[in-house]
């Protein structure tokens, strides 16, 4: 008897969404296996990358981050732009670091504007990140949805104390919620349980599960990301079966081996930090993740050239 | 008793109940709301019903007018149940028919589990105290017959009574001559059944058996309850109808009071810890002992006994409690592995821990597990009689720390999780024990919020117990008060929601239907502790089932103790997750099951070694070593659950999507 290659029987499916508008809308979800299991079922729609813009230039980064944005950082859609037409981004994550209260403290208004600014000079879709304050972020992001009525924005984090606020202004002005949590599955599914009580619907649901860096938290990260699609694929767990975000390049990129320079023990920083991203980025497309916010282009990639090869 | 038949109209729901029942009672029963916020007084005069036929005995009130009496209108907590009656909510009782629906989707009738027949669930025992009294006539010494005292009055006891072994206590020989003589040879001597034999613990002149009482007590982390046992009672007497209540069953008198122990910490950790700081243990030793003393004054002041004639004190503890009361370190108990001074503890005299009782009295210790499953959860068992019978049995205790028993007759497995006092109202805001006064039964209309509360005693209420809160929980999250995080939806038309000093919550009661100089809420702080807990327990018992191998499915038998109020209504405690979803006759309530099973070991010698074997045959499961424990908790931190499979029936009764 021929060798059969043991299959998983799968019993649920990704819910499909989509971001954005027009050509360049993307599709994400609808996959019925594990990550890149193709001898077991389909992936319709392959992983995406986002690539971050900050709304004020960013202080303390690494060099090597800096480099490729070294003429953009104080223009917000110059920087989206050259994310999209020089680096490929499929999206833009803007990350509002002006709103955090132990920062500049920007109003909602002023969040408000750069978002619609950046958010009306692309045509990719745009995921738009408040500074993790849940009081400020509830303002912050309820102004966003308000102002970009109509631009299909992604809005999060949003998270268990916030979610009423996000959740309705996501609702109401047609945007798609990011539903955030401390790396624990249960949490996710009760966020999730929560938003759909609130009224959003399942095709504007995205799950960000918090990401840990390489070297600081990722096998948490990644074990939960696989906790939560194995419940959402073969357990046929519902509240479980969206797509799933990973706000990645923040973590790397704070951290100690990614800023440090030059030494004998870890080599050249220009190379560090790209390594780690791009391998904490495989591991989690490996886990199960759908878009990947990231940061540097080498490191972007060479995620890129892993999706091709597992997918050829 | 005679039965009467209730229809409330528009909805056309009926119930039948004793004659004599309070109308606001049976239509909480029925599953009707009607507007109450005085817990049943006749203070707030929202209750207001019409009596369409049928009679009821209600007496005018300042808060009905004449016209109104004249046209019909009662208030439904004043009103007495005489007849057949057909009963007319008034519209602002009323839920709108799209509710009505629902409600009438739920379970087959609302359940309330009262702690009923439970003196039945042991099987196979004889009234035979382990304390009793035996009159005994003597001759004098003479030339011819000298042998001693004691030989002379153990001889008798074994001629007149056939019982054999006796030893005697050391104290007792100090008085015995001149107590003997003084009653001319006739005196009545009191034994207690030990381990190796009778012990003959005193003397006492002329004929006294009539007179013997016990008196039990468990001692909780955060409550203590006592009660006085007439020894003498007749069991088939006293169970005559067959509708024994075992929670008051021989029991002269009862009596609690919290822990003062609370005071050096909420839980059984910030004890122990205590109790390494100098003087700590003696401290700590000292304040319960003397809670204790205030509660057997009570009891026999309550019951008019007096104290010489107490024989016996039976006590009921987890472990740690066992041990400070005891003065015992319990240092090893918080260290790993674990490890309690012992498990045996051998019986020792009431006055040596300073406790007030006759020189003669001794204490018997139910025998403990492990160190967080101690001699309550042994009693519990045994009061259960589970360890009886072939059927798949869940005990739970739902205490501060929740215990959890299953088994049958052949094996027994136990874990301990930390729950937390919510229950026993600690660490609530306007949380109190089952006592008067105690907000017990809560129903909240779906369009108007306004609350329906009973309260124990019938009196405006001063706070809320454990069954009052499981009623207001349930309820807020089913009409969409608060949302399954147990958050409170910001943006509700009602007065009764809003943002209070701890945050947001919910108005029970007004400052004028209480008797207090506050309105009684409900805050978002109190229903996390309540989700906490609860989620810990229901944790506790998915693992301990798990690691035999079992589901809840698998269970014949689930058996609730706890002293979080009068009865359970099991609905609701589902409805929160507090139990899991199951047929409703498949769960039994016994109140206070440690008392239970200290009341049954007062009466019944057989029972004593049965305790023990109960102790020997538990296997503890340390929760500590399940990495599990915590992944099942978090997903019980959700109303009901996460597994919201698990929960069909309450998941098709909550609010549908806003």
């Amino acid at each position: 008897m021929a060798f059969a290659i043991p299959k998983i029987d799968y019993t649920g499916k990704i819910k499909p969404i989509t971001l954005g508008k027009g050509p360049k809308a993307v599709n994400l979800g609808q996959e019925d296996t594990y990550p890149f299991h193709l001898f077991e079922g389909t992936m319709p729609n392959l992983p995406k990358i986002a690539i971050e813009v900050y709304d004020i230039a960013p202080d303390e980064w690494a060099e090597a981050a800096l480099e490729p944005y070294k003429d953009v950082v104080n223009d917000p859609v110059a920087w989206a732009k050259k994310a999209i037409n020089e680096y490929g981004a499929d999206m833009i994550c803007l990350q509002l670091a002006s709103t955090d209260p132990n920062s500049q403290d920007a109003s909602p208004a002023q969040a408000a504007e750069t978002t619609k600014k950046v958010a009306s000079a692309i045509d990719v879709p745009v995921i738009v990140y408040g500074s993790a304050n849940q009081e400020k972020d509830a303002e912050v992001l309820r102004k966003v949805a308000e102002e970009c009525e109509g631009l299909n924005l992604i809005l999060g984090p949003v998270q268990d104390l916030n979610y009423k606020q996000i959740g309705a202004g996501a609702i109401a002005y047609q945007h798609t919620a990011s539903a955030n949590t401390p790396i624990d599955i249960n949490l996710a599914k009760q966020l999730n349980i929560l938003l759909g009580n609130l009224g959003v619907q399942d095709d504007k649901l995205i799950i960000d599960p918090t990401t840990g860096g390489l070297g600081y938290g990722i096998e948490y990260s990644y074990s939960v990301v696989e906790r939560i699609r194995i419940a959402a694929l073969s357990q046929g767990d519902d509240r479980l079966q969206f797509p799933m975000i990973c706000n990645l390049a923040k973590e790397v990129w704070k951290t100690k081996e990614a800023k440090t320079g030059d030494t004998d023990l870890m080599g050249k920083s220009s190379k560090r930090g790209i390594i780690m991203e791009a391998i904490t980025a495989m591991l989690l497309l490996l886990a199960g993740a759908d878009v990947l916010i990231m940061r540097h282009p080498d490191a972007i990639k060479v995620v890129r050239e892993m999706i091709s090869d597992l997918t050829a | 008793m005679d039965k009467k038949n209730i229809t409330f109209s528009p909805s056309g729901m009926s119930i039948k109940v004793d004659c004599g029942e309070n109308l606001l009672q049976a239509a909480m029963e029925a599953g009707i709301h009607i507007n109450a916020s005085c817990g049943g007084t006749g203070a707030c005069g929202k209750c207001r019903v019409k009596i369409i036929s049928g009679n009821v005995d209600s007496p005018l009130s300042s808060m009905l007018p004449q016209e109104d009496y004249n046209a019909g209108y009662r208030l439904a907590c004043l009103s007495t149940v005489r007849d057949d009656v057909e009963v007319e909510i008034p519209i602002e009782s009323q839920v709108d028919r799209s509710v009505l629906v629902k409600e009438g989707q739920k379970f087959d009738q609302p359940y309330l589990l009262s702690p009923k027949d439970i003196f039945q669930l042991v099987q196979g025992w004889d009234v035979e105290p382990t304390v009793f009294k035996k009159y005994v006539e003597m001759e004098p010494p003479s030339k011819d017959d000298n042998v001693s005292d004691l030989t002379r009055l153990i001889n008798a006891i074994k001629k007149q009574h056939d019982i054999k072994g006796v030893s005697t206590d050391f104290k007792l020989l100090m008085k015995m001559s001149q107590l003997l003589r003084d009653a001319n040879w006739k005196v009545t001597v009191t034994l207690v059944q030990t381990r190796r034999g009778y012990k003959l613990i005193n003397a006492e002149q002329g004929d006294r058996t009539h007179q013997n009482y016990s008196i039990v007590v468990d001692i909780g982390t955060t409550t203590i309850f006592g009660q006085l046992l007439d020894l003498n009672q007749d069991v088939k007497a006293a169970c005559a109808d067959g509708s024994c209540d075992g929670s008051k069953l021989f029991a002269l008198a009862e009596a609690s009071d919290y822990n003062p122990q609370i005071s050096y910490g909420e839980d059984v950790i910030t004890r122990i810890v205590y109790s390494q700081k100098p003087g700590g243990l003696k401290k700590l030793q000292e304040v319960v002992v003397e809670s204790i003393n205030n509660i057997i004054d009570e009891l026999l002041t309550s019951s008019g006994v007096d104290v010489s004639l107490v024989s016996h004190l039976v006590i009921a503890a987890n472990t740690t409690m066992t041990q400070l009361f005891l003065g015992m370190d319990p240092k090893y108990l918080r260290l790993a592995p674990y490890v309690p001074t012992a498990n045996l503890i051998p019986p020792m005299r009431a006055v040596h821990l300073g406790i007030k009782l006759g020189d003669h009295v001794h204490v018997y210790i139910f025998p403990c597990v492990a160190s967080y499953v101690g001699g309550d959860i042994v009693a519990g068992v045994l009061g259960s009689g589970m360890f009886q019978r072939p059927d798949l049995t869940l005990y739970m205790d739902i205490g501060t720390n929740g215990e959890i028993v299953v088994g049958n007759k052949d094996w027994l497995a136990s874990d301990s999780c930390s729950a937390g006092p919510a229950f026993e109202g600690a660490g609530i805001k306007f949380g109190m024990r089952a006592t008067r006064g105690a907000i017990e039964e809560v129903s909240i209309n779906p369009n108007t919020y306004e609350p329906m509360i009973l309260t124990i005693g019938r009196v405006k209420p001063i706070g809320i117990c454990g069954s009052g809160l499981i009623d207001a929980v349930a309820q807020l999250i089913q009409v969409g008060i608060i949302d399954q995080a147990g958050k409170f939806y910001r943006d509700l038309k009602t007065e009764r929601v809003r943002k209070g000093p701890d945050g947001y919550e919910y108005v029970l009661a007004f400052q004028k239907d209480t008797r207090l100089n506050d309105d009684i809420v409900l805050t978002e702080i109190d229903i996390e502790n309540l989700i906490r807990t609860k989620g810990s327990i229901y944790a506790g018992c998915k693992v301990l089932l798990q690691s035999v191998g079992l589901d809840f499915k698998d269970l014949d038998r689930v058996i609730i103790a706890g002293g979080f109020g009068r009865h359970l209504n099991l609905e609701k405690a589902m409805f929160i997750g507090l139990l899991p979803e199951m047929e409703m006759d498949r769960f039994t309530f016994v109140g206070n099951g440690s008392l239970l099973g200290a009341r049954l070991l007062s009466f019944s010698k057989e029972l004593l070694q049965e305790a023990e074997r109960i102790a020997l045959m538990m296997t503890n499961l340390e929760l500590s070593n399940y990495p599990s424990y915590m992944d099942e908790f978090v997903a019980a931190l959700f109303l009901p659950h996460t597994d919201v499979n698990a929960f069909p029936n309450v998941m098709k009764r909550l609010p549908v999507k806003r």
